[in-house]
């Protein structure tokens, strides 16, 4: 059983965690700054997430995204519960990325606000009840 | 099988630097050439003949001044910001001269990206400075050890590894035991990453990346192994007794480690097939002038048809090689995993070339490739050593046919 339950609930939980990292001081200059867009292809359920300064789109694709990411929701709830390593999710293929690689190491430990808030995010949307 | 390109797909926007160097990447590489060969060409000879724990901080002092210790540290953290494309290219120029040398700056880096790879910032801002100060700082990545060298490498092969390192949890650090061999820069290194068996997991299976200060009480070196070339770097056994570690120094979590050594690796074979380029085309450049310079039977060497021949196909297989790392060590900087075929590829191919190109410039040079004075007998001793590092080409071709048998539609 997958930890979301339907599309909505994932559109509704992976656009507050975003939303809360664009208030983000660090985060929001650095992506604006250096002018970074990351879009999400999530499946089981299938959407997408792209994120720039400007805001957050589901299933849109305002600009082409310096950095594309590729992973299910199950490993994206698994990376932002922090059961899942990032290192090891990206050598056994669970996330996938392309782009500058330098941007990536740039931007990663930038999610760090996004790790701290998922759980409580996450609980209160009810994801991974039914695990 | 998408390892095998379809050439009409790529457009000039994929491989923009196959044919012309980024302006970046350009003054990079004018830096570095010109340095390699106004300040370290004159002291090769030195380097090779000095004793086997001889080590020149005097030049690499000079390194670092360049920016080769940070080549691939964040520019947030005061480094370069490079990637494996500008890290490659600045190793060719280090390896025409000296392949030791280059592997100096390439083993600092292999120590320098689980802490990269890990996207923790807490990690990352306690080491990645530490690079980018007024002294030259130096890394090293501990995998290798007596009874295990391949069956680290290969996860497959994890279950049977022998003889491995352990660690044990206690409380909130761990405690690292066994040893390690043929750690480049081991002698010399601030840091290491090393690689340690969880106790109780069979072979292997647990194998787990620690970054270890080298200050630690329980760290003691061994000998400095006495090497048929690459001397100029410093291969060593590595001693661990008792060695406490905080937990906030694993990387990819307790077992993990197999899988940042496969990241390490496909990122890593970029540059060494580039260092191998570099000293087949070192090997060439002094045949070309040699050939130029020769007399014989009335004409230079270059002008006799079979000398030409074997210039002519030197040529074209260094600029393949180089072709073959430009293209993996682009790809590499653009997608995570890093690709497995291309690297393996590349460092396959450019292995394999630096030996046949230092055996035929050295055979062009008659008794003078043979003479140490002249120093072509150097590079062929240069080129025989990569193909052991970074993957043998045992290793590396189970590397690209598992590669080719794989679908990959991202």
């Amino acid at each position: 059983m997958g930890a979301f339950t339907s599309k909505e609930q994932a559109t509704s939980v992976f656009t507050t965690l975003f939303d809360i990292l664009l208030r983000d001081e660090r985060f929001a200059a650095t992506v604006r700054d250096e002018n970074l867009s990351v879009q999400f292809f999530h499946s089981a359920p299938d959407l997408t997430v792209f994120v720039s300064a400007d805001g957050v789109w589901i299933d849109e694709t305002p600009s082409a995204p310096a950095i594309s990411i590729k992973m299910s929701c199950d490993s994206a709830d698994a990376l932002w519960s922090g059961r899942l390593l990032m290192p090891i999710a990206l050598a056994t293929g669970k996330i996938r990325i392309k782009g500058s690689v330098a941007k990536v190491i740039e931007f990663v430990p930038l999610l760090q606000p996004a790790f701290d808030r998922y759980p409580a995010i996450a609980a209160e949307a009810g994801v991974g009840a039914r695990r | 099988m998408t390892q095998l390109a379809d050439p009409a797909a790529l457009t000039l926007a994929d491989v923009p630097t196959l044919t012309a160097l980024p302006g970046e990447i350009l003054a990079l590489r004018n830096t570095v050439r010109a340095w390699a060969r106004e300040r370290l060409a004159p002291e090769v000879r030195r380097l090779d003949e000095d004793d086997a724990a001889a080590f020149d901080w005097g030049l690499v002092r000079e390194g670092h001044d360049l920016g080769l210790t940070r080549l691939v540290v964040p520019k947030q953290f005061g480094g370069l910001g490079q990637g494996e494309f500008g890290v490659a290219v600045a190793l060719e120029e280090l390896a025409a001269v000296d392949a030791g040398f280059a592997l100096i700056f390439g083993a600092t880096m292999l120590g320098q990206a689980p802490v990269l790879l890990s996207g923790d910032p807490r990690l990352q801002a306690r080491f990645l400075p530490l690079f980018c100060g007024d002294h030259p700082v130096l890394a090293c990545n501990a995998i290798t050890e007596d009874q295990a060298g391949c069956d680290l490498l290969i996860p497959e092969n994890a279950q049977f590894a022998r003889g491995v390192m352990r660690a044990r949890r206690e409380g909130e650090h761990y405690v690292l035991d066994g040893s390690k061999k043929f750690i480049t820069n081991g002698k010399v290194a601030t840091y290491a990453t090393v690689f340690a068996n969880i106790e109780g997991q069979p072979g292997a299976t647990g194998l787990t990346c620690f970054v270890v200060m080298l200050d630690r009480p329980g760290i003691t070196l061994g000998e400095v192994a006495d090497k048929m070339s690459y001397r100029s770097c410093l291969g060593t056994e590595m001693h661990f007794e008792h060695v406490v570690v905080p937990e906030e120094n694993v990387v990819g979590g307790e077992g993990g480690g197999v899988y940042v050594n496969i990241q390490q690796m496909n990122m890593a074979r970029a540059a060494v097939a580039a260092i191998s380029t570099g000293v087949a085309r070192g090997a060439l450049e002094q045949a070309i002038e040699w050939a130029g310079d020769r007399v014989q039977g009335g004409v230079p060497l270059r002008e006799h048809q079979f000398t030409a021949r074997k210039l002519a196909e030197m040529s074209a297989k260094v600029d393949a090689a180089r072709m073959l790392y430009l293209k993996a060590a682009h790809l590499a900087d653009n997608a995570i995993p890093a690709p497995a075929y291309e690297p393996a590829v590349a460092k396959l191919f450019a292995d394999q070339v630096a030996i046949e190109v230092a055996t035929e410039a050295m055979g062009l040079m008659g008794a003078r490739g043979y003479l140490r004075d002249h120093g072509m007998e150097k590079r062929l001793r240069d080129a025989l050593g990569a193909r052991i590092y970074e993957g043998t080409p045992e290793v590396l071709a189970l590397a690209v046919t598992e590669a080719i048998y794989t679908d990959d539609d991202f």
